[in-house]
């Protein structure tokens, strides 16, 4: 399909003075597995509350799946599944009977695919949700959202109570989807799980899209991190175009170097006679350093937390 | 580490938690007494004034209110203001110490907080220990309090101090009934429903016994409510009631300590068992949804309201009674015995609605919680439009209110003509409950307006409420301008069967209902949803 399965323009929104969308975009085209990056109170759950047709947004244009989602909510909403970042459920019913009434709510609910998710998540759907904790609400929401067969599934760090191996269930569970040809919009800040699983990744900070992009393309970006033993003078390679925080030990030198210039480097390595030599490509977590990083030294500076707290 | 350590500290906490909310307490209900005795000494200058007064308290609704009737044939200031000020400062008393003792124990441990705290340097009996002081400090300063207020209007200070006490006594005794009851329930919710409801089976106890022979009868003696009143201030006072109130003290805060001992952190003695694998075939949409959240809390209020009714509605010969006794006061009343026993239904058919407005609110405020708890967030994601969602509020909250309404309405009438043998009344008390109703969908309706359009509004309705109920309860006794008795919500429609029912009125009030209600609709779809 050509329509983007996500697409959002230049989206505001306050909060009385409180600017928590500046000029947001986001696009996720359909089929994709898509990341959305950012620290907390950097606007990730506002959007997708705008994409859900919670919250109107100030300005700018959303669509969603084709759609207007504050006009036609009910009808998209058919088509997709929202599993929120802090689930709360209804203390009094048990979690079997809120993964249904979920369903139903939706317009339908495989009952294989709930028993096979029931399974795979090991949640026992007979507690009351008052005595889940937080990881076991957040099962429920997933079980509810996976065992639909919604075109789009909006995820707002759905893992961020779940254990390891719960983690390693719910990869395995968003590989399938993507598979099935399913779109998935994955906000996180665990930086590792948007690697394995999504194409694209849009960062955002202050409420503004910084970086948007497939893994490749910001990849290409940054910089690579290369370490390395030469025979001769390692203190040649200062100064050299490209070449960042260069650490010398003896003969052992750690660097990074800009994706760009790696050619150069590596010649001048050659010239130098290495003996090894080990370049790692940039992790998401040096990616989302880069733009958090001088909020975090920021903020260890002044020895405070940021104190914006809407997300 | 005894079970005691920390529990200084967790005064001081809950002190400097509460320093706001316990200081609107005191300053209302001290302010409301140094107000109402100039008033009353005002309103009822002279000897005459006072007797009449005096009359219209030996009423059933007189007593209802008032109590014993200790001083009646003497009505001066001081039996006064015990007489007419008692039952209105106990109930806000019991309404402040049980909201604080569920607040600082059951609540604690139900939202987590208390597992926090008890993970520091805090004994198992720190934190109700630390709120029962509390409890008692907040009481004791208020009765103070009022025994001052009253002392500066140069009434005899024994009696005065007894009157304090007295109420402060009371007080501490109903946070106590509410420590008892935190221990059943795992839930805060819960816990204040079952607290109510003993509390109002225990006001009721005094209103029968009072009813039943002036100086109260044996039902009455049960009751903390009737304690006070029974040291008999400024009439011939004693002080040996008062220790009724301690022998009761130590007796449920032994039951509390016991029953704390026997659970654990968070759970309650009635245990939650496991439920359903699946959702029944009814529980499929937002309605229904709605109706299966608030079952509980309808059938409690249905049965706290037919309890009630029929226990007033069996009244009606002690009112025969009376006026066969009295027939001084079939003159004040104007009219026979059947409009004697009309009027007082009719009153208690005002109470009913009263109740039904309550919960009519209540169950609408269910869309803010349910926001606020990031729940209709989880609900509105899914194929579920605004308008079903917040429509299905509405239509849960107006069918129960009639429910309720017509239960009681039902409820009087069976009361009362199991008492006078006339089941005429069973059809009489439910038409007088219908034509009463709009009183109670008005504040539905209200709710869901400033649900709609402005939430942070939601205090007005509860003004509106507290002085609706007021104004209806008191403002005749205290002798209110018509004016500020017209602005109440429950004088807007006659009241049958002391009234004759009017059909343009009625029609215009619900007309105005289902507006607001439209309105309220066409709110909340255009407006943000407010999320956790």
């Amino acid at each position: 399909m050509s329509v983007p399965a996500i697409e959002a323009r230049g989206l505001d929104k306050y909060f009385g003075r409180f600017q928590a969308l500046d000029e947001l975009d986001l696009t996720v085209d359909s089929g994709q597995v898509a990341g959305f990056l950012g620290p907390n109170g950097s606007g990730k759950s506002t959007t997708i509350r705008i994409l859900l047709g919670l919250l109107r947004a100030d300005s700018g244009s959303v669509r969603l799946l084709g759609g207007d989602p504050w006009k036609e909510a009910v009808a998209l909403h058919r088509r997709l599944a929202y599993v929120p970042g802090d689930v709360s459920l209804w203390p009094n019913l048990t979690g079997g009977q809120a993964i249904d009434l979920l369903g139903r709510l939706r317009g339908g609910l495989d009952d294989r695919r709930k028993k096979t998710f029931l399974e795979r998540f090991e949640l026992d759907p007979t507690k009351k949700a008052r005595t889940y904790s937080k990881g076991n609400r957040q099962k429920v929401a997933l079980v509810a959202a996976l065992s639909s067969t919604a075109e789009l599934l909006i995820l707002d760090e759905p893992t961020s109570g779940l254990d390891p191996l719960m983690e390693a269930v719910f990869t395995e569970c968003v590989r399938e989807v993507k598979e099935e040809g399913r779109t998935v919009l994955l906000s996180s800040h665990i930086l590792s799980e948007v690697e394995k699983l999504c194409d694209t990744v849009t960062i955002i900070r202050g409420g503004r899209t910084v970086e948007s992009g497939t893994l490749a393309e910001l990849r290409h970006l940054t910089r690579s991190t290369v370490r390395a033993e030469v025979e001769g003078d390692p203190s040649a390679l200062e100064g050299l175009t490209g070449v960042h925080d260069l650490s010398i030990d003896g003969r052992a030198v750690v660097f990074a170097v800009e994706n760009d210039h790696m050619g150069s480097v590596l010649s001048e390595l050659a010239t130098l006679g290495a003996r090894s030599l080990v370049s790692n490509p940039p992790s998401l977590e040096e990616l989302f350093m880069r733009h958090y990083g001088d909020d975090l030294a920021a903020r260890g500076a002044a020895g405070e937390i940021d104190g914006r707290e809407r997300a | 580490m005894s079970a005691f350590t920390g529990t200084g500290t967790m005064i001081r906490f809950i002190l400097r938690r509460d320093r706001i909310r316990l200081s609107v307490w005191t300053l209302a209900l001290v302010g409301t007494t140094a107000v109402t005795v100039p008033t009353l000494d005002e309103a009822f200058p002279d000897e005459e004034s006072r007797q009449a007064r005096a009359a219209l308290m030996d009423t059933p609704t007189g007593v209802v209110f008032g109590g014993p009737g200790y001083g009646l044939d003497d009505y001066s200031l001081g039996p006064m203001l015990v007489n007419e000020l008692t039952a209105s400062l106990l109930i806000a008393l019991a309404v402040l110490s049980i909201l604080h003792v569920i607040r600082h124990t059951r609540a604690e441990e139900e939202s987590g907080r208390a597992e926090l705290l008890r993970a520091n340097v805090l004994g198992a009996g720190a934190q109700s220990t630390a709120a029962l002081v509390t409890l008692t400090l907040v009481n004791l300063l208020i009765g103070g309090l009022i025994a001052l207020s009253i002392i500066a209007f140069d009434m005899p200070v024994a009696d005065s101090l007894a009157y304090g006490l007295g109420l402060a006594l009371a007080g501490i005794s109903f946070g106590a009934i509410a420590a008892v009851c935190a221990q059943v329930s795992e839930h805060g919710r819960t816990t204040s429903g079952l607290s109510f409801l003993v509390v109002g089976l225990l006001f009721m106890a005094r209103v029968v016994g009072d009813l039943a022979e002036q100086g109260g009868g044996l039902a009455s003696w049960l009751s903390p409510f009737a304690w006070v009143q029974q040291t008999r201030p400024f009439v011939d006072l004693r002080w040996e009631p008062l220790a009724l109130y301690g022998a009761f003290l130590v007796v449920t805060f032994a039951i509390a300590h016991v029953l704390a001992g026997r659970r654990d952190l968070g759970s309650g003695l009635v245990a939650t068992r496991p439920g359903p694998v699946g959702a029944g075939r009814l529980l499929r949409g937002p309605t229904t949804l709605h109706l299966h959240q608030q079952r509980g809390s309808i059938i409690t209020w249905a049965i706290a309201v037919a309890l009630f009714s029929f226990a007033f509605g069996t009244l009606a010969t002690e009112i025969q009674g009376m006026l066969e006794a009295n027939p001084d006061i079939g003159v004040i009343l104007g009219g026979d015995v059947d409009d004697a026993v009309g009027g007082f239904l009719a009153v208690i058919t005002a109470y009913v609605v009263m109740a039904g407005a309550t919960f009519g609110a209540l169950s609408v405020l269910r869309v803010w919680s349910e926001e606020n708890a990031g729940r209709a967030e989880l609900v509105l994601s899914t194929a579920v439009g605004r308008a079903h969602w917040f429509g299905g509020v509405l239509v849960v909250a107006t069918s129960a209110t009639v429910f309720i309404v017509m239960v009681g309405g039902l409820g009087l009438g069976l009361g009362a003509s199991v008492a006078i043998e006339d089941f005429e009344w069973v059809w009489r008390m439910v038409e007088a409950s219908l034509a009463q109703l709009p009183g109670a969908l008005g504040f539905v309706a209200l709710t869901a307006l400033v649900l709609g359009l402005l939430p942070r509004l939601t205090f007005l309705v509860w003004l509106w409420l507290a002085y609706s109920a007021l104004t209806t309860m008191l403002g005749a006794l205290l002798g209110f301008p018509d004016w500020a008795m017209n602005l109440s919500a429950f004088e807007i429609l006659a009241k049958p069967p002391m009234d004759e029912f009017e059909v343009g009125p009625y029609l215009l009030y619900l007309g105005a209902v289902l507006s607001a209600g439209a309105v309220s609709l066409v709110g909340f779809r255009n407006r943000d949803l407010v999320t956790a």
